[in-house]
């Protein structure tokens, strides 16, 4: 399996090579929402977390990452790094009040806070732009004068290390007792309670996390498109986000990943013929759930397994 | 000075007053069950002693200090490991994996973002131990949610054996097994304990496996400890006598 | 402008809106105590209750035909729905139906956006409660009276509905118990249905009675789920009272709340969540341990 991913990660490096330049951009916005995606299977399919406000940690780290970029003559990867680390932070007094409830009402909470954050970004003139959000943001060279970010290609490569790294980062703490406790809190967190775990502080910890990582992605969007607005902050994307965890595969890392790249293709391509693509996405969703609740991921692999 | 003490424990539900005034002396060592007809409250001290629920008056002391008021998860870390009278299990997960998870918890590095080498290989040896010593070497590798009922109840035991407590408590272990399986349990349950390193409280509703577990009894009958001493003793207790003939429903 | 007539007005703008968050709010709390499920697409039905309202206003020029017809046709979709779709996920856990009724929110705001395009719609006050009446000095809409009004209507209905009548009777006894009202001969499936389109045409009486206020437009969704989250977070999972009491704090909140801080005003609804949420985590009332 390692063996896969490598040669996985050493074609997707070398992509720039074969692929035109929409194709190339396309890709970048796939690797972001990977990444995103990832982050929040820390939450839903190791945790069973249900997030419904997953929007929040993406906007927070590219208004913050755009806001640094305007107003800062900080370097590209510094901005980014300190996006990312701020949504974390922030993420666990949200963590903390998310956690006080369980089960649906954490859900529930989840997405009110979303949407707490989509209303102050939409008030907050001054700082956000209100609703039409920061736009012109700059990639600033940097450090020690590197301004290969600023292309397109190395901007890619950015992403691309960005994603590669934070899956390392991120099977590591699944694979350690960090993790096990994640799982065991899935099955049945109040045995865990019972067992001696202090579950409030291990969900916080995965929220956190969770938070930090889905910042990242948000810190690595808004210098690639230039902005960052409401849009990002909306409920309804958060639900995207949500959809592409469980049509890839909750629980996988990988399977969130490849859904993030199937909701990017298969909205292209409906998006060719017809204006209501989302309908079509909540059915293949709705379907999903309730055929094949392992997504593509596991539908893969189970057929591997068969052969 | 007792090992485990409790000190007029009491838990009032509104009206209802479920445990009334508990006080109870356990020595180290001690196999002590709990009896009593159904609702007399053994569970509920259970819930007490476990921090489950938090009690109205009364203390729980352990070994000097006091556990009243902590939450169940710190007074597990205590050294009180438990099983309940509804199976709850990791259903997916096989029994070693079950057992691995439950003794992970009383390790340090049991929170390690990263590797775990270590950690993973100590407790699985000691939950492999637990299951060794409960008989179910054999389903080790079987997922919990497919093990027979019987082998469930054992499980549960194993998970806490698995936390090398000082104390242990078992709410009514033998619940909906079979004869055999509550014959095979009892074995299992005494060749445990015959080393006397632990302490536990048992409870229990059938009577041949307190008379064959059990040093001492005590029997609750609505909330109130009616009586305190050895079976023989607790045999020919009148008291006893009608509250389970006479208060039986 | 006087503090009584002031106070006085304010007052009824809190029931007029506590009345709006209390129709949101008992639909999915009544589904909740009974199903166990949490109906994402709540919001979605209440929007979809505010255009057929205004569809069915225009066709026949009756307010109250719109009253009556949103919520049996929005009730009927949503007793349709949870035959086809829910019913097939009792087995499986509570996020399967929160993810299911995501997937119904973006398909039905898609069909929405489909039948009546993205212009928010217009909503006529009915002629009988248009207009102005003083109070104290101070006018104050008719139309708001009327919803305050409505507000206690329905909820004393519900109330009797629930203590009263057959059906209510067996929904109280499935939310307790299923198996037993299963095994005493009645079709908990049916029921289940039944109280699923109830909340739905619930929230779509909420939808028609609020679009002359608000007008039908497609951002109404999202901010009534999440009104209706509040409502049911803070008085509790599956309790009525508690849904009624709920709506009425929040209401006095957002109204004086938005008189005195204007900014911060949907700050302090989410404040006020969190301070119940630290003191009562279940919610006011609520059954969910």
């Amino acid at each position: 399996m390692p063996l896969l991913l490598v040669l996985a990660a050493a074609l997707l490096a070398a992509a720039p090579l074969v692929l035109p330049v929409f194709a190339l951009t396309l890709l970048t916005e796939a690797l972001i929402l990977g990444l995103l995606a990832m982050s929040l299977d820390l939450m839903v399919g190791y945790t069973r977390l249900v997030s419904f406000g997953h929007a929040a940690a993406y906007g927070l780290g590219a208004y913050t990452a755009g806001y640094i970029l305007l107003h800062f003559a900080v370097p590209l990867p510094f901005a980014i790094i300190a996006a990312a680390v701020f949504a974390g932070v922030l993420a666990i007094g949200v963590a903390w009040v998310c956690t006080l409830a369980t089960g649906i009402s954490f859900s529930m909470l989840t997405l009110a806070f979303a949407q707490l954050l989509f209303a102050i970004a939409f008030k907050w003139t001054s700082v956000t732009g209100a609703s039409d959000g920061l736009a012109g943001i700059p990639r600033r060279p940097g450090p020690l004068g590197l301004t290969v970010f600023e292309t397109r290609v190395g901007y890619y490569e950015l992403v691309l290390f960005c994603l590669a790294a934070a899956y390392v980062f991120c099977r590591v703490l699944v694979n350690a007792p960090f993790g096990a406790v994640l799982r065991g809190i899935r099955e049945n967190e109040a045995k865990m309670l019972s067992l001696g775990f202090n579950t409030r502080l291990y969900k916080v910890a995965v929220v956190a996390i969770s938070f930090a990582l889905g910042g990242l992605a948000g810190a690595l969007y808004s210098p690639f498109a230039g902005f960052a607005n409401t849009d990002l902050l909306y409920w309804l994307f958060s639900g995207q986000v949500l959809i592409m965890v469980i049509v890839g595969g909750q629980g996988t890392l990988l399977g969130p990943i490849l859904g993030a790249g199937f909701f990017m293709i298969v909205q292209q391509v409906l998006s060719q013929w017809t204006e209501s693509w989302a309908l079509f996405f909540g059915l293949i969703f709705i379907g999903f759930v309730m055929l094949a609740p392992e997504g593509i991921w596991g539908l893969l692999t189970r057929r591997r397994a068969r052969v | 000075m007792a090992f485990l003490e409790l000190r007029g424990l009491t838990k009032r539900y509104g009206g209802l007053l479920a445990v009334n005034d508990v006080s109870m002396q356990v020595e180290s060592g001690e196999v002590r069950a709990v009896i009593g007809p159904n609702g007399a409250g053994k569970t509920s001290l259970f819930h007490l002693i476990t921090g489950v629920v938090k009690p109205t008056s009364g203390e729980v002391r352990f070994g000097g200090r006091s556990l009243t008021g902590l939450s169940s998860y710190q007074v597990c870390q205590a050294g009180l490991s438990r099983t309940f009278q509804l199976t709850a299990l990791f259903p997916e997960m096989t029994a070693r994996e079950n057992c691995r998870t439950a003794a992970q918890a009383r390790l340090g590095g049991r929170w390690r973002p990263w590797g775990g080498g270590p950690v993973f290989r100590e407790a699985s040896r000691r939950g492999d131990m637990a299951l060794e010593r409960l008989g179910l070497a054999d389903v080790a590798n079987r997922p919990a949610g497919l093990l027979s009922h019987g082998d469930q109840r054992l499980l549960e035991v194993a998970m806490a054996l698995a936390q090398q407590p000082r104390v242990l408590l078992l709410d009514e272990p033998t619940q909906g097994l079979s004869v055999e399986e509550t014959g095979t349990a009892v074995e299992t349950l005494e060749a445990v304990l015959a080393d006397g390193s632990l302490t536990v409280l048992l409870v229990e509703h059938d009577m041949e496996v307190v008379f064959r577990l059990a040093r001492k009894i005590t029997v609750l009958h609505r909330g109130t400890v009616i009586a305190d001493d050895v079976p023989e003793a607790v045999k020919a207790n009148q008291a006893v006598q009608d509250a389970y003939l006479g208060g039986y429903a | 402008m006087d503090l009584l007539g002031f106070l006085v007005t304010q007052c009824l703008n809190a029931f007029s809106q506590a009345a709006l968050l209390f129709f949101l709010g008992v639909g999915l709390t009544l589904i909740f105590g009974i199903m166990r499920i949490v109906n994402f697409a709540h919001g979605t039905f209440y929007m979809l209750g505010a255009f057929i309202g205004f569809t069915t206003g225009r066709i026949t020029g009756s307010f109250w035909m719109a009253l009556i017809v949103a919520p049996v046709v929005a009730g009927a979709i949503g007793a349709a729905f949870e035959l086809g779709l829910l019913r097939r996920l009792y087995k499986r856990d509570a996020s399967a139906f929160l993810m299911v009724t995501f997937g119904l929110t973006l398909v039905l705001e898609e069909l929405i956006r489909l039948t009546w395009g993205v212009q928010p719609l217009e909503v006529p006050v009915p002629d009988l409660f248009s207009g102005i009446v003083f109070l104290f000095d101070e006018p104050f809409p008719i139309y708001r009276l009327f919803l305050a009004g409505a507000g206690v209507v329905v909820a004393i209905a519900i109330w009797q509905f629930l203590e009263r009548t057959r059906l209510g009777l067996l929904i109280r006894a499935t939310s307790q118990n299923a198996e037993m009202v299963h095994a005493l001969g009645v079709d908990v499936n049916m029921v289940r249905s039944a109280i699923f389109g109830i909340g739905c045409g619930l929230a779509a009486l909420g939808g028609v009675l609020a679009a002359p206020l608000v007008t039908a437009s497609l951002g109404m969704a999202a901010n009534a789920i999440i009104d209706a989250f509040v409502i049911v977070i803070i008085g509790g999972m599956g309790s009525f009272l508690g849904s009624l009491i709920a709506a009425v704090l929040v209401a006095f909140v957002q109204v004086f709340g938005n008189y005195y801080f204007p900014d911060f005003a949907l700050a302090a609804m989410y404040m006020l969540m969190l301070l119940v949420l630290v003191i009562r985590p279940g919610g006011l009332l609520g059954k969910e341990a």
